[in-house]
């Protein structure tokens, strides 16, 4: 009872309030039509009416009425005020396919109010359905459907209408999801026509297709023939009898049938002629089967008028035929093997197995027979295919049956020839060249008639050996493919060997890829020598193994760190290549690519740096500037050798050492022991220019032997006469010091007893024989020593002289004396290196002794020459030239052992057993 | 002359009536020979005991042993294939279309004894071959160049009129069933040989006139309801 009361209250309220509701929200007007629908392209218009009650209450009339379209003002040119309630709008050219309409007032002049609103859907009326065809899946009900034609943007409904003449059918209806076709809910009565149409309507119109007026049954799609089975026949190995069960259908109408069938491995049907099973059947032979094959078979019918559509495949049955005899003898060859048996050869027969349309049933096993010549037959029954055997050195003939269970094949004949045969009669003209991915071999028979020909062939490999496969061709053939499992970018190593009825021909082989590609690898290049300006590269053939087809050519490419790459093409039989024009002293990339013809592969780098120099070329320069160099060394010693003396007396003048002068004692009776005429006349001419020094030494306190002097003297006179003048170490102290002192006998010995002395000389004018020179001449020592006082005074000198006497006990004594300066020489010292020596002391002592020189030799200079003319005249030379070879010889003695001694020069006193004065 | 003229015109017209009196729907084949070959496999198809007698037998239980032998037509209850056989092109039509009729009566009548529904769409199946096959007696009389002589329905005997013999039980019923269906079957038989015939001799009709033709042998052999003769029973295709 409560809960009817609530009830109640609840109905009371919602009632109450949808009515107050309702006066609120009732609309200042409306809009005529309600729900437009407007055909695309067409023009609409719409009214839109005003209440009067409204209207009072907002003061307005139909001028205020103001259109928008999808919340847009529509212009004002479009309107139409009808009267004072009403105005319309009128839109030409329809193309939007929804638009929401409104009409609006503006009341109390700015505030706009919406009075009504309505949608416009726009669309297109139904096109007439076209293509209108039905099916009748058997069992199953018609089914019909058709092209709707255009799109029409409204909801458009397609109704399948069927009739008979005397009955109409219940409209078939599509559904939303398929409203192209549409499958009847009655079964269709065959044998009445049946008039079919559809009908398509939307809200701007209806449509009628045309109508088709057919007979269901010519519509049928039967249902597909079912149990197919197939039976083989022992009498005959080519046929095959196929039976199935037709579907119902076949109780209203006839049937034809498309029978189908293929070989198990193939996957292309062959078809029975369709005019052999045009009739209603459930069975039929099939015949020209290959025996022992297996067949696959299918079959469909259809109305046998070829009225309505074919059925569905059947479901696939199979069936072998029966076997028959091998059709053909199989393939045939021989190996021979070395045998160790002598007079024998072991031959292994070879056959292949025949294919099953060949084979023709189950091989059961093959039968061999071996006939020497003029011998008996030997028959063999083989199960495997090859067959090895010892055999003579004779011809023999083989022959090879395969069989099976029906019978046995034709024989294959092989005639394996005597040991000595010689094999001749290639094949010309092979070649081996891919198609179709497969690889062909041809080539031009030879003239003579052939049996038939053994294709071998086997993949050339570095890592594994050739392992051939072969296969036979007719005699008639030549050109064929091999038929084997050949692999890609394998080289093919292929051998056709002809073969005659009295043997083999000789075989002839090719090579050939079944598809080549890039190499594996690329070359590995290297220098095989690099020069400035070109390098020999190098490189390996690539192992077959990566080759992956023929090689045709190589690329090098180069280039510096900074510069293009260059790149060069070299013939693929080349091993080798120069690069030239290259710079020197500069780092190369090079790398290698070989190429096949389906591309190339590049192998590693590779760098090398061209020297600076070519090769020689600094062997070029440096020898000859090395042989330069010493070819004017060598002049430059020899020059040197050859002017020693000049050059000694530049720069290591003599320097008589002037406490070793002696002063020598003139005895003007003593004759002149030599003949100076020709001096005479020399000093006559005013030429005497220099003054020889010899040096003699007094050894162990003994005087000079009269026979050593003499032949000094000799000597003296020599070079005298050839020179001109006579000289010697210090020589130029007495007059000129320019000139190359004269050594006894060893002139290395007497340089060398020279060395590291320091030589003054004191040039004593005195009187011939025992007569006072009228003037007494000195010549300046070049030594830079100070004079000591007994040279400053003559009278001293004669007191040295007296006190030489008592000196000769000394081992080693120097002499000096004027024109003929003798000085203690050492044998065993060089006179280059005594030069040295020399040339070791002060520059500043040599200096300034030039500048003595230059001082002495100016007040010389017209007194002195005259002075030498006087000497010359004298002729004082001559007695004391064995003294002076002696003297001259110790000079290098007294150097030696003075070279320990301080350079400084202090006046010497003439030792006991120097010379003396005769 | 003009009084034969419309003597032959106003039967035609009769019959016209008769089968147009139906509304005009979809259109008829208008090539008769072509709506013969479709009678007389129609005729093939309904005369198969497996589209109706069979599943009948079976759903009601009648397939044993004994029983079938009782499946056996009344006489009378079809006319025979020499009735049809005397009767006119026309005459023929029109006693098919009738007999059609109460067939399809006879088969709402059984469906209420038929529980299982695919025996109902073989029932169904059934009706809708007989109104099929009505339909193409309507497009034959249509395209029939003379008409019926007679105005009236041919007196082809019990058939013109048959109405199911009032049966105590069920059983009685199904077997009376199973009898009017083995009867069917067998018109059926018999129309299509008739209509064999025609279409052996394609201008019978034309050179003899349907009275002479069709109704000759009618009246030499009147049928008549109380004619009760047996009929020939031809074997039933099965």
């Amino acid at each position: 009872m409560l809960t009817l009361q609530t009830w109640i209250v609840h109905v009371l309220f919602i009632f109450f309030t949808t009515e107050s509701v309702g006066e609120l929200l009732e609309p200042c007007g409306y809009i005529k039509p309600e729900s437009p629908v407007v055909q695309l392209g067409s023009n609409f218009t719409a009214v839109c009416v005003l209440k009067e009650k409204c209207m009072d209450y907002f003061h307005v009339n139909a001028s205020y009425i103001f259109w928008k379209t999808n919340h847009l003002t529509v212009p004002k040119e479009q309107y139409t005020t009808i009267n004072k309630t009403a105005s319309s709008v009128t839109f030409t050219d329809t193309s939007s396919l929804n638009t929401q309409l409104t009409c609006n007032i503006r009341t109390f002049g700015q505030i706009d109010q919406n009075v009504y609103g309505i949608r416009i859907i726009s669309g297109l009326p139904p096109e007439k359905p076209k293509n209108l065809s039905c099916i009748v899946n058997e069992g199953k009900k018609m089914m019909c459907q058709w092209d709707p034609g255009r799109e029409t943007y409204l909801e458009t409904n397609f109704t399948l209408k069927s009739e008979w003449a005397t009955e109409k059918f219940a409209d078939c209806k599509t559904k939303r999801d398929t409203p192209t076709s549409c499958t009847v809910d009655y079964s269709p009565v065959y044998f009445v026509n049946t008039e079919v149409w559809v009908e398509a309507e939307n809200a701007l119109g209806k449509v009628t297709s045309d109508h088709i007026n057919f007979d269901p049954v010519d519509k049928v799609k039967p249902n597909p023939p079912h149990n197919l089975s197939v039976s083989n026949s022992e009498e005959l190995s080519s046929i095959l009898k196929l039976t199935w069960i037709n579907s119902s259908i076949q109780d209203f109408i006839r049937l034809k049938y498309n029978i189908q069938y293929r070989t198990r491995d193939s996957s292309v049907w062959n078809q029975i002629p369709p005019e052999d099973t045009a009739s209603t059947r459930s069975s039929f032979t099939v015949q020209d089967l290959k025996p022992f094959t297996e067949y696959v078979f299918r079959i469909r019918c259809m109305k046998e008028d070829g009225k309505g559509f074919w059925s569905d495949w059947s479901e696939e049955a199979s069936g072998i035929t029966y076997e028959d005899r091998p059709s053909k003898a199989p393939s045939f060859w021989y190996k021979i093997e070395p045998s160790h048996t002598h007079g024998y050869r072991s031959v292994q027969l070879i056959w292949k197995t025949l294919p099953p349309f060949e084979a023709n049933g189950k091989i059961l096993d093959y039968e061999v027979t071996l006939t020497r010549w003029k011998s008996r037959l030997q028959n063999y029954t083989v199960n495997e295919t090859k067959w090895t055997v010892n055999i003579t050195n004779d011809r023999y003939i083989a022959t090879l049956t395969a069989r099976n269970l029906v019978g046995k094949s034709d024989a294959a004949v092989l005639t394996i020839p005597a040991y000595d045969f010689k094999a001749t009669r290639p094949v010309r003209d092979l070649k081996a060249f891919p198609k179709d991915n497969m690889l062909w071999v041809e080539w031009t028979a030879p003239n003579e008639s052939v049996n038939k020909y053994i294709l071998e062939w086997c993949v050339l490999s570095d890592k594994s050996p050739c392992i051939p496969d072969w296969q036979q061709e007719d005699g008639l053939v030549h050109r064929t493919y091999l038929r084997g499992n050949l692999a890609e970018s394998k080289c093919y190593l292929i051998t056709v060997t002809p073969v005659f009825a009295d043997g083999p021909g000789s075989p002839e082989s090719i090579k050939a890829y079944l598809k080549q590609a890039p190499p594996s690898k690329g070359p590995t290049v290297r220098t095989k020598k690099v020069g400035k300006n070109e390098a020999v590269l190098e490189w390996d053939q690539l192992p077959v193994d990566v080759q992956n087809g023929f090689i045709r050519n190589y690329t090098i490419f180069y280039r510096t760190i900074i510069g293009n790459e260059t790149a060069v093409n070299v013939d693929s039989s080349h091993t080798e290549y120069t690069l030239s024009s290259l710079t020197s002293d500069t780092l190369y990339m090079v790398r290698m690519a070989a190429y096949t013809d389906e591309g190339g592969k590049d192998g590693p780098e590779f760098t090398f740096t061209t020297p600076k120099f070519a090769q020689g070329e600094i062997e070029a320069i440096v020898v000859p500037v090395c042989l330069a160099f010493l070819l004017t060394t060598l002049l430059g010693v020899l020059f040197c050798f050859n002017k020693r003396d000049l050059i000694k007396k530049h720069i290591w003048p003599n320097v008589p050492d002037p406490s070793k002068s002696h002063i020598a004692q003139w005895s003007p009776h003593t004759p002149p022991r030599h003949n100076f005429n020709s001096k005479d006349q020399m000093y006559s001419d005013g030429n005497f220019t220099d003054v020889s020094v010899v040096e003699i030494e007094a050894a162990n306190d003994k005087k000079p032997f009269p026979e050593d002097l003499k032949s000094l003297d000799l000597f003296k006179k020599e070079k005298i006469s050839t020179e001109g003048h006579s000289s010697g170490i210090g020589g130029s102290s007495c007059m000129s010091s320019s000139r190359p002192s004269i050594s006894s006998s060893d002139e290395n010995e007497s340089a060398q007893n020279t060395s590291g002395t320091v030589q003054y000389s004191t040039v004593v004018h005195s009187g011939y024989r025992h007569q006072v020179p009228s003037v007494q001449v000195f010549s300046r020592s070049e030594s830079t020593q100070p004079l000591l006082d007994s040279e400053e005074r003559p009278e001293d000198l004669q007191l040295v002289e007296n006190t030489e006497s008592s000196a000769g006990s000394f081992p080693r004594q120097q002499y000096f004396k004027q024109n003929c300066s003798q000085r203690d020489t050492s044998p065993d010292i060089s006179h280059f290196e005594r030069s040295k020596q020399v040339s070791s002391v002060n520059e500043e002592d040599f200096v300034r002794l030039k500048q003595q020189m230059s001082d002495i030799s100016k007040p010389f200079e017209a007194g002195q020459m005259k002075m030498f003319q006087e000497i010359s005249v004298a002729d004082a030379f001559g007695p004391h030239t064995d003294g002076l070879v002696e003297g001259f010889e110790t000079v290098g003695m007294e150097a030696a052992v003075d070279e320990g001694m301080p350079k400084s020069y202090l006046p010497q006193t003439v030792r006991r057993g120097g010379y003396m004065p005769q | 002359m003009r009084a034969q003229l419309m003597w032959r015109t106003l039967p035609s017209l009769v019959l016209g009536l008769l089968f147009l009196s139906t509304p005009v729907m979809g259109s008829c084949l208008d090539k008769d020979q072509e709506l013969l070959r479709q009678l007389q496999k129609q005729a093939d198809i309904m005369q198969r005991t497996s589209m109706l007698l069979n599943p009948y037998i079976q759903s009601q239980g009648l397939d044993k042993d004994g029983l079938k032998e009782h499946c056996r037509e009344r006489p009378g209850t079809f006319p025979s294939k020499e009735a049809l056989q005397r009767l006119s092109r026309q005459e023929l039509l029109r006693a098919l279309n009738t007999m059609l009729d109460h067939v399809l009566h006879r088969l709402m009548a059984l469906q209420q004894d038929i529980p299982k529904a695919q025996d109902l769409e073989t029932v169904n199946r059934a009706k809708q071959n007989i109104r099929g096959f009505k339909n193409n007696i309507h497009c034959m009389a249509q395209l029939l160049p003379g008409s019926s002589e007679r105005t009236e329905p041919p007196p082809i005997g019990p058939g013109t009129s048959p109405s199911p013999t009032p049966t105590p039980d069920t059983f009685q019923r199904r077997l009376e069933g199973c009898r009017f269906l083995h009867g069917y079957h067998r018109f059926m038989h018999s129309v299509g040989q008739v209509f064999r015939e025609w279409a052996e001799s394609p201008s019978r009709s034309r050179r003899h006139s349907p009275r002479r033709g069709l109704w000759k042998g009618a009246r030499r052999v009147p049928l008549s309801r109380g004619n009760k003769r047996l009929l020939p029973r031809g074997q039933l295709p099965r």
